[in-house]
């Protein structure tokens, strides 16, 4: 299905290195006097399929809010493609964790879809045709064309999901991050998801996803941060995704994983 | 010792518990000399109502507390107005027939809410409002229309609304004690189960206690006290009076038996101190003066409560602050300094008070006059006495990294992880070079 | 104000007569009517955001607060300022609003602290800031407009009575000064207070005051008999511009920042990450809700307004799955239950039936006296009128109903109690045992259902051609095999899918 966009960039892998798709310098946030991220120096290459990944408490959807200025950094500074997140506004897709909003709220599965697109809009105007049009595409793309006008608590946590992702779809950036995005989806909607990432990544966008499966990261991505607090690693995952890097992450508990993991890393 | 500590803590709130009683007890003559009050029958009928209401909302307001049922009780009690209405028009104004009407209507209040959050999407605190709202406006639309009844005597009823203590006779208060000591003894009866229902719902209906039952039993007796207060509090304050003596206690306690006890007194002061005065003055309605009296010893638990109470924790927050804060804003500067190659690397003034906005003066402060750091233009670098106790700090650092990674692997004793404290302190010497063998050449040094 | 107020009386004027408006104006009726109907139509448009929002009892929080400002601030004007107090006056709803918002803010900091649990915060916080409220009230107002009554319940039925007067014609103030033909003079002892001695003493040394001496606007001049051609007047009630004003005002918020409010409602995160500003949104609309409190605490009190703010936009919510429809039914709901809760209070249910017939049904059934005219407070019923629609809406939504819910379930039993069956046949029916388990007499055994449940669920599934039953044996029809399948087919797709609620 992604063969029809109308969109397709240049292949991936040329011109890479040119610009940083984000670049996070010293970026620290803290709650009370508890640094929740600490530090944090961060360069993601466009066009890469990036995992973060720590235990909990490690403060990964900490870094995404505090990226995109939804919480207040205590220091530091962050870019989009050399620019402030202010000027690159339209060059950033969010996902947030599905469990932050409220799915019995009074709307239709194309609406949450068109909600992507206000930004554009900016204050005032109302989305029209032209809108729909867009976020119709968009759901054909994560297959659920069938379930446009349901009220979205109607849909499987799944479908919720992938719902956002259109919604993320019609934003039509350079660079998503997602928060979460196989919490509490089953095996099916996982791999959908999974699939449409890495479409997204094929048409040269940047992807950062928070994920907290060590199983599959090997396989899902080809880029990754291992944070706990601090950056501990970041790089290709063939490069960063190793038992030492993971103790540090992780501590001992991690140790007896590694086999089964490692076995993953090797195979992806 | 822990133990040690405890008994102490316990030995606190029996003082507590008899310093109020003598309060309580010494505020009848005191007022009698203070506010030229005359010991009237009134007045004793009136203080001991009070009193005796309010050590049962104490006792299962605390119950109320701690399940965070709050704002129920408050829906719950403008629910019983529509009751007292209707029970006056079928059985006129005798004090047990009404609180009877006012239980029924609370309890249909309780009845509806919960059916409307089975059957429908609405979520709970948009039910209570619903509750809250239309019951009341039943209850006021009823009281409008009694009062249009003529030569209807329906004088007394609006004091349902805002509480009047003058209005209380001793055969009232024979009727709430029957009633209240009831209540108290199931209370006494049901202890066990009440403890568990309200900590670990799902652990009480694990080990088979029906807790469809035991919470019933729970909401009816908050209820039955919810209707035995509104005489004195009226429907809109009565939550007031049922939870602050329970908020207050639960500051000076951690444990059931003596929060309740100790709401028990505090609700009894308030009650029977709030109805007094409010007695003194026709013009002052009583449900607002005691919700002022229960507010103060709020106030006062919540700023003076050893270990929880506001004054306390703040200066014990302030103390350690002040502790943590040189090494703290130690660590950054290192951390900083080693990240940007030298350990003497000096650190950009806006970067250390961004990482640590409020506690980095008195950091800065604290390790100039150690001599560990000094200003330089417009940032600071660290001094030889400075590194020398970075370093240490970072060994202790990486000493806890490793215990973190390998106390499994060693056999380690398992302790809390407090990184702030030197490990040496916490782990035997023998453990502690287990983790130092383990440290990498450079990091020996 | 008062410029509003005129342009509107001279838009008006352009399709009734003067006579006709002032007419329409001073019915009791047809003010609380309307100001019952403004107040219900602006609470129930902010209530919807305030549902979705999980901030129900934000209102409730209001409510409360506003009324301790309203109250110091009325004291303010007047003991410290002297002014006449007047609960509608612009910077009263203003000044109690802003007092309003900041002890929202207040106790929103407080629970934040963690000492106190939410639920204990809001439940102590409100109780005292209203007891507080009322013991003022009690104690130091003494005006008719501001007592416990009014507080609790408002005086709608009242607001036809305080109005501005708007003059069109013959329009002479008056200014009686002591040397005014019509001036009036009382003679007052002077020094009797300070001396201690009655006025028939001969130390009282008297002087003469005047005691109508002021300014007279049309109105009043005319109603002293000061003017001898009568003003061409109107009398406007404060209260509907008031409310009409926070009506408009509301109106237009949600209109103009209605795509910004439901993305900051539904997903806070993302309206940031776009750049609106939820947090401004969220401030907005609790000004708004303040002012809307404190503009109709005249007419229904401080308790009764959290009905107008809850209950439209909880009936709404049952009706619809869309936003915008939810904007619509909700005020629709609040303004009808307003109109006709006027005319429960004065006796009838939806104007068909009278509620003096019920209380004779009530007499008669139980053997009560109960006097059968029935005259209630006007805002209370207003609240229950709301209050029943809410019930029908419950009752007879067609999504989220009552009846629905419950038809629906029995529906949804019915299908899987014949697919149970149908399925069983279906696995037995070319079994070895198929005369055991097939065995019509003996089925409900399988099942352990009683012998009439399966007789029932048997004949249903005959009279729709599932089943045929050849020598006591129940067996399929190649109608119940395609249903067997089907079945199965949307079973294994269930999960992706699920029923409506």
């Amino acid at each position: 299905m992604w063969t029809a966009m109308p969109d397709r960039p240049e292949p991936p892998g040329m011109d890479r290195t040119s610009e940083f798709a984000l670049s996070v310098d010293d970026l620290t946030v803290a709650y009370q006097e508890k640094p929740a991220i600490w530090d944090i120096d961060l360069e993601v290459p466009e066009g890469v399929l990036m995992g973060i990944v720590g235990p909990n408490g490690a403060g990964k959807s900490t870094l995404i809010k505090a990226v995109l200025n939804l919480i207040p950094r205590a220091a530091g500074t962050v870019s989009f493609y050399g620019k402030p997140y202010e000027r690159a506004r339209s060059l950033v897709g969010y996902v947030p964790q599905r469990g932050s909003v409220d799915w019995d709220f009074p709307t239709s599965v194309i609406d949450v879809v068109t909600m992507g697109l206000y930004g554009k809009l900016g204050w005032f105007r109302r989305p029209g045709k032209r809108e729909r049009e867009l976020a119709l595409f968009a759901l054909e793309q994560v297959g659920l064309v069938d379930f446009v006008d349901r009220q979205i608590s109607q849909l499987s946590g799944g479908q919720q999901q992938r719902s956002f992702l259109a919604r993320a779809l019609v934003q039509d950036a350079q660079i998503y991050f997602m928060d979460e995005p196989f919490a509490a989806v089953d095996a099916v909607t996982e791999n959908a998801i999974v699939d449409i990432l890495q479409a997204l990544n094929k048409r040269g966008k940047t992807v950062l996803v928070v994920h907290h499966d060590l199983q599959t990261v090997a396989q899902y991505f080809d880029w990754v941060t291992l944070l706990n607090v601090e950056v501990i690693a970041t790089g290709p995952t063939a490069a960063v995704f190793t038992p030492e890097n993971l103790r540090k992450t992780y501590g001992g508990q991690v140790a007896s994983l590694n086999g089964g993991i490692l076995a993953g890393a090797a195979g992806g | 010792m822990p133990g040690a500590r405890l008994s102490a803590a316990d030995k606190r709130v029996w003082l507590i518990i008899a310093g109020i009683v003598l309060l309580g007890a010494l505020f009848i003559p005191l007022s009698l000399v203070l506010f030229d009050l005359r010991f009237t029958y009134t007045v004793r009928v009136v203080a001991l109502g009070g009193a005796i209401l309010g050590l049962l909302s104490g006792v299962l307001g605390s119950f109320a507390v701690l399940r965070q049922e709050s704002l129920l009780g408050d829906a719950l009690s403008h629910a019983a107005l529509p009751g007292v209405a209707v029970a006056f028009l079928l059985a006129g104004r005798e004090l047990s027939s009404l609180l009877v009407g006012a239980g029924i209507a609370s309890w249909l209040g309780l009845r509806f809410l919960s059916a409307l959050l089975h059957t429908t999407r609405i979520k709970q605190d948009t039910a209570m409002g619903i509750v809250l709202a239309a019951w009341f406006a039943a209850g006021i639309a009823l009281l409008a229309y009694i009062q249009s009844i003529p030569d209807a005597s329906q004088a007394g009823l609006d004091h349902f609304i805002f509480g009047q203590a003058a209005a209380i006779i001793e055969r009232d208060v024979t009727l709430v004690s029957a009633v209240g000591l009831l209540v108290l003894l199931l209370v006494a009866l049901f202890w066990k189960e009440f403890k568990l229902v309200t900590f670990d719902s799902e652990f009480a209906g694990a080990n088979g206690f029906r807790i469809g039952f035991i919470n019933a039993v729970l909401s009816t007796l908050i209820v039955v006290t919810i209707v035995l207060g509104l005489q004195l509090a009226g429907v809109i304050l009565m939550v007031g009076m049922l939870i602050a003596p329970g908020i207050a206690a639960r500051q000076w306690t951690h444990k059931l038996d003596q929060m309740v006890i100790l709401a028990a007194v505090f609700g009894a002061f308030a009650g029977g101190v709030g109805a007094v005065i409010s007695a003194l003055d026709s013009d002052i309605p009583t449900g607002p003066m005691i919700i002022v009296v229960s507010f103060v010893l709020v106030l006062l638990s919540i700023t003076l409560a050893p270990g929880r109470g506001l004054v306390w924790s703040r200066l014990r927050q302030r103390a350690n602050r002040r502790r943590f804060a040189a090494i703290n804003t130690l660590r950054d500067l290192y951390r900083y300094a080693l990240a940007h190659g030298a350990e003497d690397y000096p650190v950009p003034d806006d970067f250390i008070r961004g990482v640590r906005a409020r506690s980095v003066e008195s950091g800065l402060r604290q390790l100039r006059g150690a001599g560990q750091v000094m200003a330089l233009g417009e940032g600071w670098r660290l001094t030889e006495e400075g590194i020398a106790w970075a370093r240490e700090d970072r060994r202790n650092q990486r000493l806890w990294d490793l215990y973190r990674l390998y106390n499994d692997e060693l056999g380690l004793p398992v302790i809390q992880e407090d990184r702030r404290l030197d490990i040496g302190a916490v782990l035997p010497a023998a453990a502690v070079e287990q983790l130092e063998n383990r440290l990498e050449p450079s990091e020996t040094a | 104000m008062m410029p509003l107020e005129r342009w509107l009386i001279e838009l008006l004027l352009n399709f009734v007569t003067r006579e006709e408006l002032n007419a329409f104006l001073r019915s009791p009726q047809n003010t609380a009517m309307l100001v019952g109907c403004l107040i219900a139509v602006s609470g129930a448009l902010l209530g919807v955001f305030l549902l979705l929002r999980g901030m129900s009892l934000t209102s409730d929080a209001i409510s409360h607060t506003v009324l301790l400002g309203i109250v110091v601030a009325f004291l303010l004007m007047t003991e410290v300022f002297g002014l006449h107090g007047d609960t509608s006056s612009p910077w009263l709803i203003l000044g109690a609003s802003l007092a309003g918002v900041g002890t929202v803010l207040l106790t929103e900091m407080l629970y934040r602290s963690g000492l106190v649990k939410q639920d204990a915060a809001l439940g102590l916080a409100f109780p005292l800031l209203f007891a507080i409220a009322v013991i003022l009230v009690s104690r130091y107002v003494e005006d008719a407009h501001l007592d416990e009554d009014a507080v609790l319940v408002g005086e709608i039925g009242l607001a036809w009575a305080n109005t501005n007067s708007h003059c069109f014609a013959n329009c002479e103030s008056v200014t009686v000064a002591p040397d005014h033909e019509a001036a009036k003079f009382a003679r007052q002892c002077n020094n009797c207070r300070e001396l201690g001695i009655s006025p028939r003493d001969e130390r009282a040394v008297f002087s003469e005051t005047c005691s109508n001496c002021g300014e007279y606007n049309p109105a009043q001049a005319w109603s002293a008999g000061l003017l001898e051609r009568e003003p061409v007047l109107v009398f406007f009630p404060k209260s509907i511009t008031v409310m009409l004003l926070l009506t408009l005002l509301t109106l237009g918020f949600v209109l103009v920042f209605f795509k910004e409010l439901k993305l900051s409602t539904f997903d806070t995160g993302l309206a940031q990450a776009l750049g609106f500003r939820p947090g401004a949104l969220h401030y907005a609309l609790m000004i708004l809700v303040s002012l809307v409190a404190v503009g109709a605490f005249d007419a229904v009190g401080s308790i009764l307004v959290i009905a107008f703010f809850i209950i439209p936009p909880a009936a709404a919510y049952l009706l619809t799955d869309r936003l915008a429809m939810m904007l619509l039914l909700s005020p629709l709901i609040g303004g009808v239950g307003a109109y006709y809760g006027y005319d429960l209070a004065r006796g009838q249910l939806f104007s068909f039936i009278a509620v003096a017939d019920g209380i004779a049904v009530l007499n008669r059934l139980f053997g009560l006296s109960l006097p059968e005219e029935w005259d209630s407070s006007i805002s209370a019923s207003m609240v229950l009128m709301i209050f029943i629609l809410f019930l029908l809406a419950w009752a007879l939504s067609p999504r989220y109903g009552l009846a629905s819910t419950l038809i629906r379930r029995a529906n949804r039993r019915r299908v899987f109690e014949n697919q149970v069956v149908l399925a069983h046949i279906h696995n037995h029916q070319h079994t070895t045992a198929h005369d055991i388990e097939l065995n019509v007499d003996h089925l409900h055994e399988h099942f352990r259902w009683t012998e009439r449940k399966m007789s029932r669920v048997l004949t249903g599934l005959r009279a729709l051609g599932y089943i045929r039953i050849i020598a006591g044996s129940a067996e399929l029809t190649d109608r119940g095999d395609r249903q067997v399948h089907a079945f199965r087919k949307t079973m294994l797709e269930a999960h992706n899918i699920p029923d409506l609620p």
